[in-house]
């Protein structure tokens, strides 16, 4: 088969003329682009220029060693494939040549059905590398659509059974029995959480594209507590628990992404939420030391069994008791967890069972 | 009695045509739907309608922005009431959609879902 395009194209460096002439007849006789030249340098100059598919590399060459051209080439010229030409004597250096990824040799010397056939195969391991790449490249796009496409998907039809369901109670006029409302409510609390999930969902997923956090900017974080108090407030309020807090003046300004932060204490504030009584208290901490920024978030709450804290900040993990249905999407703590990481920062849990639980959060200033 | 003011919802979604439909005539509207960015333009044309509610996110992102485009520059509809609903969002459905300043004139963004009180509220306001 003859590879009449770049893709095929042969580079030759060898310091021997008779070497070159020899292949490139050889090679050019099978249908090969051939390109040679006799000097390291010149060749790393030609393949940045040409890319070539395959090149031989004679390891004894004058001026610049074999073994530099071979890592100058592996290093900058994608996907290339490398052929080492060797003496008898340099048996060791082909082994060496080997290990730093050139991928066969050709000892000299050689008969030109040898090297037709090491350029075969070479060239056939090129295209192999090729489609390789091709694949993976394609299989990651698609995974990246799929999420995309999934939630997309996923959402539209939430939405329309919100919609129907308040188009429900728009039509019943408000006859309906409180029994029947109440079913109503349920089906809307559950499509929530479904929502939630979605959204969680994607939104771990874009933190692992770093997509979710782009725009970093210097943030004051007693304006973020405020923001996101004041957020969660009207839950807590119908909750009967106490939203306490203690944020001084003048703590240090953190960097980071505002609207993802918010959500972070929101959540955080709302998972309190759901494992404290009414009458209990959820209050909110912040100071700072030389280093960091410290906001701690306690509850009074029923607490996390120890041998499960291991494990809280796990995709769909939840601290439940049997039979116990506890809102949310499973995802909210690996959601913040993630968010502080990309933040340099720290989360951390410590709960005492039938006491309460602290989550301590750490910003680097 | 007082002619029913005609509203025309533009939505490719049909089950959600649906659900707005019903919220609008138990509200005492006329209502007229169309599942198509082009159905919609040609019931405006044909129809005449006092307010369109226009779905964003058809079947291509352009399709809601060609329909308010056309509908501007049909003669005597400039000022026709427009209302955008929006919220499902291919480039990621928790980003809200905020027209640009090239985007033409519309009275007002809704998201889905949208709440039957909400919906009514703003429609008879605009239709005052």
């Amino acid at each position: 088969m003859a590879y009449k395009n770049q893709e095929g194209l042969v580079l030759i460096i060898d310091d021997e003329e008779t070497i070159r002439d020899g292949c490139r007849q050889v090679l050019e006789k099978s249908g090969y682009d051939v390109i040679t030249t006799g000097e390291g340098s010149e060749g790393i100059r030609i393949a940045r220029e040409r890319k070539p598919a395959l090149v031989f590399v004679d390891l004894n060459l004058p001026g610049m060693s074999g073994l530099e051209v071979i890592d100058i080439l592996l290093a900058e010229i994608p996907h290339v494939v490398l052929v080492v030409i060797t003496g008898y004597a340099s048996i060791v250096s082909a082994v060496e040549s080997m290990k730093r990824g050139a991928y066969d040799y050709l000892p000299k010397p050689f008969t030109p059905d040898q090297l037709r056939a090491v350029t075969k195969r070479g060239l056939d391991h090129h295209a192999l590398v090729v489609e390789a790449e091709r694949l993976r490249a394609a299989q990651e796009e698609m995974a990246k659509d799929f999420i995309t496409f999934v939630s997309h998907e996923m959402r539209s039809p939430l939405v329309t059974v919100q919609q129907s369901l308040e188009s429900l109670k728009v039509v019943t006029e408000d006859c309906l029995s409180d029994e029947a409302n109440q079913i109503i409510e349920r089906c809307e609390r559950r499509i929530r959480n479904l929502e939630d999930l979605v959204e969680h969902w994607l939104n771990i997923r874009q933190i692992e594209e770093g997509t979710l956090i782009r725009d970093k900017g210097i943030l004051n974080i007693a304006d973020i507590l405020l923001c996101s108090i004041e957020d969660i407030t009207p839950l807590c309020e119908r909750r009967g628990i106490v939203l306490e807090s203690d944020i001084p003046e003048g703590l240090p300004p953190i960097t980071g992404d505002r609207e993802s932060l918010v959500r972070v204490f929101v959540n955080i504030i709302g998972n309190a939420t759901k494992y404290t009584p009414a009458g209990g208290t959820i209050s909110v901490r912040a100071q700072h030391d030389d280093y960091h920024v410290h906001v701690a978030i306690s509850d009074t709450g029923r607490g996390i069994p120890k041998d499960k804290i291991p494990f809280i900040f796990e995709p769909f993990y939840r601290v439940k008791e049997r039979g116990e249905h506890i809102e949310g999407s499973g995802l909210g703590l690996t959601f913040c967890k993630r968010i502080m990481d990309a933040h340099g920062g720290k989360i951390e849990v410590s709960s005492e069972e039938g006491r309460g639980t602290t989550f301590s959060l750490r910003f680097p200033r | 009695m007082v002619k029913k003011r005609k509203i025309l919802l533009i939505d490719d979604d049909r089950d959600f045509l649906m659900a707005t439909k019903l919220i609008l005539e138990k509200n005492g509207f006329e209502v007229l739907t169309a599942e198509n960015g082009k159905t919609g333009v040609d019931t405006i044309r044909s129809a005449g309608p006092d307010l369109a509610i226009v779905d964003m996110m058809m079947e291509t992102w352009g399709e809601g922005f060609s329909v308010i485009s056309e509908v501007r520059a049909m003669e005597g509809k400039q000022d026709l009431p427009l209302i955008i609903l929006s919220g499902v969002d291919l480039q990621g459905p928790y980003q809200s959609f905020e027209p640009s300043e090239q985007f033409p004139k519309v009275d007002l963004i809704l998201h889905k879902p949208v709440k039957a009180d909400d919906l009514i509220k703003h429609v008879k306001a605009l239709l005052r």
